[in-house]
């Protein structure tokens, strides 16, 4: 659980005490009758004056708080008890009694609440008593429906299988690893039936079928002070507030316990900040499509920025593929979002530079960058399966990417569109157009946002692990898809991946990234055959090879980038590190041909 | 198709549930509804009389003879007499019924029109001062009971303002101008809250659309944000939205009693709740069988839309 929501908590508790604390506060007689003075405004007395039977307006706000918040109670807790055991039962005994709980609550769910309680209350007659069980009956449905989807979460889980293998009752099963699973929903949705039955509460009073006169309810004081209300405003002013800010409390404290019960991330937006610091100083490198120079993003978190990315540079060159590879965390995905400026609203570029055909990326207004993204730079991901919006056809999604950037009559985009779908290998691709992604299998989706990515003719294409989420034969295909568009068409290819044997069959050259930086790049054999940094070399004998010895875990795990070793970051986890590697962080330097690695002791025996 | 099919046999029979449910239940009532309704005003009843009645009303037949006729009558729309005035029922009904209906509906489109663009506006600048202003009026909004807020716009705006009358019907044929001012407090006091609920389910499902990769695959098209925002985030937002407000709309099939009463609207509702007092029988079970009808059927529909809205249902 997450935060507690104290405020609302303190406040709802101090409803709570004045209520159960009315009998002792001195009050007058909420009850007793004064009939010269009805209507009579505030006085020492009476502080809030009184009403139409000249009865103290204060005493009976505070009476009918209590009235109120103990049948709210009453019927939240009757509710709670018998949905739950309702749910529980249903959930935990399947059969026929799953059959009967599920189905008596969607009767109940047939009939509109407010309609459900004067149902009964035509069956029993109004009155407080009658109240709490017309009120459990709306509330219960509720509370079944939770236990129930609680209990088969929890039943699937491996302790509960685990208690049922080893022997444990039925009975003692669920009182010690169900209930106290299921009770975090349970209490949000007992502040709720809670809340929602003050309110029907004071409807039912104030209609004349819910408490009876003249016990104090805010329900009844409203409606009674309608008749008054030209002389006295504000004897219908003093209960519509009292109901209203406990209702108010009471919804804050529902929100705040749902908020604590089940966190969930969300969407912040914040404005993409452009890289003011001028570029670094340095010459392009000349013919590389995509040109990127010491790369450095921050995330904030509330343990401070952390840097997922640092002093990342690589270089691209038409018709070639660079393969990054790394393990998750890497940081590996972060570059290629930051390139296209797709982070996430936390996470920002501190530094660097990125040319894109001599363009720098990361000092482009964004709407000069949407410009290039989907036309000179365009991207696939990897689960082709939410990439994709459910809702629209797939012709009309490539036909977005091809108008977005290329304004067209809608058939001209939908032909080009159509001839798309046929380049990417889609049978039938007239019958595909007006197909929903759920209609296509996981490769052929992958395809689709191949064919949007292209759409354009990109000089600059990354894919960030387009083939993780697919059959292997399916991996295979669409490898070879993404090989030939990039013969075809002089492409560059920077391919994201954490397979060796992907970035063996696919990569011109390779970089790879370690705990946010780069470790050594050079072309794929070179590096394949004889790599220069222990982490490539400890990477390399993890992968399982055919026929060959069994692959070797690495020791220790990844740093967590709120602590990074002060020296070389793998040094923790070097079977060939010195005492110089903990604390002097190395930089990349040139190993050869085309080949840099980020070690001091490359060249060392 | 089959899924539809399947669908709506379903709905027959929780209708035929419901209306089983609502026929067992009066008939459960501890006492005899022929005594109750003769003993009103505490005299006790000649046993005679009441015998006569018990008659009348069919209550000397078995059980299952009763229900048979109850529903080979359901099934023809006659819902009985009522016990006040020996008027039909249904007839009844079909006289209350469109006003509930015109309340619900103003009401929900004053909802919609408010709730889903400031819920999208307060998503897409999440934390800033118009989401902070608008969230605050929404809570305020969802807590002030529609009773409430119902009584205080009469004292407002009509007692103290006198900018329309405090309450009543005017029939759209006779004086359209005054039926709409008449319309206006009541469709207003719902639409309230209900906007707060739309906005509050606009706001959330904008909020965790915008987090979806499809979103992200949309940036990186090149789309602009305001196509983005219209074709990719409020289209797809608008699935919860539209399942709760219809549901939302359901309950107050039964929910309008409330404003009815306060504005002395004459719907449905208000229909209901002086059968409940006046222990009308038929008059309660017609009507109570009636909105469970309407409100099963709305859920059918809910469905049905649902469907098409969302390609991955229909199948």
């Amino acid at each position: 659980m997450r935060r507690l929501p104290w405020t609302p908590i303190a406040a709802f508790a101090l409803i709570v005490v004045i209520a159960l604390l009315a009998p002792w506060l001195g009050l007058a007689n909420p009850v007793s009758m004064d009939v010269p003075h009805r209507l009579a405004g505030p006085s020492a007395a009476h502080w809030l004056g009184q009403d139409e039977f000249g009865r103290d307006v204060f005493a009976r706000l505070i009476w009918g708080a209590r009235v109120s918040l103990s049948v709210a109670v009453a019927a939240a807790a009757l509710a709670c008890v018998v949905g739950t055991t309702l749910g529980v039962v249903g959930g935990f005994l399947r059969g026929i009694a799953e059959i009967l709980a599920l189905r008596s609550i969607d009767v109940l769910l047939c009939f509109p609440p407010l309609l459900l309680a004067l149902l009964v209350v035509t069956l029993l007659g109004p009155g407080a008593t009658t109240l709490i069980p017309v009120l459990a009956l709306v509330y219960l449905p509720g509370f079944t429906r939770v236990a129930y989807a609680g209990v088969l979460t929890a039943r699937s889980q491996d302790y509960v299988e685990a208690m049922r293998v080893l022997g444990a009752g039925k009975s003692r099963i669920m009182l010690r690893t169900i209930l106290p699973n299921i009770g975090g929903p349970l209490l949000v949705q007992f502040s709720l039936a809670m809340a929602a039955a003050v309110v029907l509460e004071s409807g039912l009073s104030f209609l004349g079928l819910g408490v009876v006169p003249p016990a104090p309810s805010w329900g009844l004081m409203i409606g009674a002070a309608r008749a008054t209300m030209t002389q006295a405003p504000l004897l219908l002013l003093w209960p519509c507030l009292a109901l209203t800010a406990t209702i108010l409390v009471m919804n804050a404290l529902c929100d705040g316990l749902r908020d604590a019960v089940d966190p969930h991330p969300a969407y912040r937006p914040t404005a993409r900040r452009l890289l003011d610091a001028l570029a670094p100083g340095l010459l392009p490198t000349p013919r590389a499509v995509l040109d990127l120079r010491g790369l450095t993003v921050e995330i904030d978190t509330p343990h401070g920025p952390i840097h997922p990315v640092r002093d990342v540079s690589l270089q691209v060159f038409p018709g070639e593929t660079l393969a990054i590879v790394g393990e998750s965390g890497s940081g590996k995905s972060v570059t290629s979002l930051a390139i296209t400026g797709l982070l996430p609203g936390a996470a920002r570029v501190i530094s660097g530079a990125a040319c894109l055909d001599g363009t720098d990326l990361l000092r482009l207004s964004e709407d000069r960058l949407r410009n290039l993204r989907g036309a000179a730079m365009a991207m696939v991901f990897q689960d082709p399966g939410s990439s994709l919006n459910p809702v629209h056809r797939i012709g009309d999604q490539i036909a977005e990417a091809i108008i977005a950037h290329r304004p067209m009559p809608r058939a001209q985009a939908t032909s080009a569109a159509l001839a798309l779908l046929q380049r990417v290998g889609i049978p039938d691709p007239a019958r595909r157009l007006r197909a929903f992604p759920h209609e296509l299998s996981g490769g052929m989706r992958q395809r689709v946002m191949i064919a949007i990515a292209i759409a354009n003719g990109p000089r600059l294409l990354i894919a960030d692990e387009p083939t993780t989420a697919l059959d292997v034969t399916i991996q295979a295909q669409v490898l070879d898809l993404l090989a030939d568009l990039k013969r075809e068409r002089g492409l560059a290819l920077l391919f994201i991946t954490h397979s060796l044997p992907v970035v063996a069959e696919i990569a011109d050259r390779v970089a790879v990234m370690y705990a946010g930086e780069i470790v050594e790049t050079g072309p794929t054999a070179e590096v394949f055959l004889n790599p220069r940094h222990p982490y490539t070399a400890a990477l390399l004998r993890s992968a399982p090879v055919e026929d060959g010895p069994a692959p070797e875990g690495i020791a220790g795990v990844v740093p967590p980038p709120t602590a990074l070793p002060p020296g070389c970051i793998f040094a923790p986890r070097c079977d060939r590190a010195a005492p110089v590697c903990t604390t002097t962080h190395p930089a990349l330097e040139a190993a050869g041909e085309g080949r840099a690695v980020r070690c001091i002791r490359w060249n060392q025996p | 198709m089959t899924w539809l099919l399947r669908r709506l046999g379903i709905s027959l029979v929780l209708i035929w549930v419901v209306a089983t449910v609502v026929f067992l239940a009066i008939h459960m009532v501890p006492g005899d509804p022929a005594e109750l309704l003769l003993s009103q005003g505490g005299t006790t009843p000649d046993a005679g009389v009441v015998e006569e009645l018990r008659e009348q009303l069919g209550l000397t037949k078995p059980l299952h003879v009763q229900y048979g006729l109850h529903m080979w009558r359901l099934l023809h729309f006659d819902l009985g007499q009522s016990m006040q005035d020996d008027s039909p029922v249904v007839a009844e009904i079909a006289r209350r019924l469109p006003r509930t209906l015109e309340l619900i509906l103003a009401a929900g489109i004053m909802a919609v029109l408010i709730g889903i663009p400031t819920g999208t506006a307060a998503a897409m600048r999440r934390g800033g001062a118009f989401d902070r202003i608008s969230s605050a009026i929404a809570s305020l909004a969802l807590a002030v009971p529609v009773f409430v807020v119902g009584t205080l716009m009469v004292m407002v705006f009509a007692q103290m303002l006198r900018f329309v009358p405090a309450g009543g019907f005017t029939p759209f044929t006779r004086d359209p101008a005054q039926h709409l001012a008449l319309l206006a407090m009541p469709a207003g006091a719902i639409g309230i809250g209900l906007s707060a609920v739309v906005f509050r389910m606009t706001r959330a499902a904008v909020l965790d659309v915008m987090l979806r990769d499809y979103v992200r695959t949309a940036r990186a098209k090149g789309v602009t944000p305001n196509r983005i925002l219209v074709r990719h985030v409020v289209r797809t937002a608008l699935m919860p939205v539209v399942t709760i407000l219809a549901l939302q709309l359901g309950t107050l099939l039964g929910g309008t009693v409330l404003v009815e009463f306060v504005f002395n609207w004459p719907g449905l509702s208000g229909l209901l709740v002086s059968a409940v007092n006046a222990r009308d029988y038929p008059l309660v079970v017609g009507i109570i069988t009636v909105i469970s009808v309407l409100f099963v059927g709305l859920n059918l529909a809910v469905d049905v839309l649902y469907g098409l809205l969302d390609p991955r249902v229909r199948r």
